[in-house]
């Protein structure tokens, strides 16, 4: 029963990661042409405290993967991007959870900023030039408010859902 | 299940994000405002993960040089990339395609103000179109592949 539950609860939090980040990705942050919220980190936030890290890395890993297929952008630069990103917040989100110095907020804050170093680590690649390091400022900048919004959504989502968890239970 | 975030997390997270904040904002400022003082000389244009520039614009003898082809021709049957000296602008293949057909990148050139723009390309964002004007701050087309940097050298490189 807890088994099917859980994966329930996974296929949904998968869908719904999957529609923010379609959503978000058309939804323009002023400054900066293509700079994105991150909503569907909230996602991998909420499986992340919710479940564990392995849930957590297998959803983060799915979603990117089917959002590229849904967008027709697999394999190519822009999707090279989002996984290096994803992965690099994936992992230093699940570090810094560890550790237990953090709360919530400090993690999804950690997390947006390894996002960024993944996507120019992988930019450099793609682009075969250091000169995407430039871009990194602006990046690291953004990436400081977006992620602490994230972290506060995701916090009240999982303190209402423990609120409500309790009562269905 | 979950655990609650103790009053000294919360208090961790807070100096967390302001010290972030100060710091990343602190490198965005220098970067935007003080990086790019001198002017460039020369800007490289390149196309995909080549480290040798597609066409070169020569600030300071008034000139593009064309390094190499692209192996395509446009509609009109120039080999791209086309360079344009009466409108200065230069038109090469990007690797964005939409119905299969790969996309032009259109790049403006100034010698007076010694400036680069691109000013027609094809992508879901727009990102490097939108950049504008650039006379320093290497621009970048993504899903095109193409990316223009600058170089301040003083000397001249007249062969």
């Amino acid at each position: 029963m807890k088994k099917t539950k859980k994966m329930v609860l996974l296929a949904n939090f998968l869908a719904i990661a999957i529609v923010l980040n379609i959503i978000e990705s058309a939804i323009p942050v002023i400054p900066v042409p293509g700079a994105k919220l991150g909503f569907a980190n909230i996602m991998t936030l909420v499986i992340l405290y919710m479940y564990s890290f392995k849930d957590s890395a297998a959803i983060t890993i799915l979603r990117v993967l089917l959002v590229s297929i849904l967008t027709a952008k697999l394999l190519n630069p822009v999707f090279f991007m989002s996984m290096s990103g994803a992965v690099f917040a994936m992992l230093a989100m699940g570090f810094f959870k560890k550790t237990n110095f953090f709360g919530i907020l400090g993690v999804s804050v950690l997390g947006s900023v390894f996002h960024c170093l993944g996507q120019v680590t992988a930019g450099i690649f793609v682009i075969g030039s250091t000169a995407v390091l430039l871009y990194l400022p602006v990046m690291l900048f953004l990436s400081i408010p977006a992620g602490a919004l994230t972290g506060v959504i995701a916090q009240r989502f999982l303190s209402i859902w423990q609120t409500y968890h309790r009562e269905i239970a | 299940m979950m655990e609650k975030r103790s009053p000294t997390q919360k208090k961790r997270d807070i100096i967390l994000v302001t010290m972030l904040f100060i710091i990343m904002g602190g490198l965005f400022l220098f970067f935007r405002f003080f990086a790019f003082q001198t002017d460039a000389s020369r800007a490289h244009v390149y196309y995909g993960s080549s480290n040798e520039p597609i066409v070169t614009i020569d600030f300071v003898n008034y000139r593009v040089l064309r390094n190499y082809d692209q192996g395509f021709e446009s509609d009109q049957g120039d080999p791209y990339p086309i360079i344009d000296e009466v409108n200065r602008t230069i038109t090469l293949l990007g690797d964005y395609q939409v119905n299969g057909v790969r996309q032009i990148v259109v790049i403006s050139y100034n010698f007076d103000r010694k400036s680069v723009q691109v000013i027609e390309e094809t992508s879901p964002n727009n990102i490097c179109s939108r950049e504008g004007e650039s006379t320093g701050w290497p621009l970048i087309c993504l899903p095109n592949r193409v990316r223009i940097e600058f170089e301040a050298t003083d000397e001249d490189f007249t062969v």
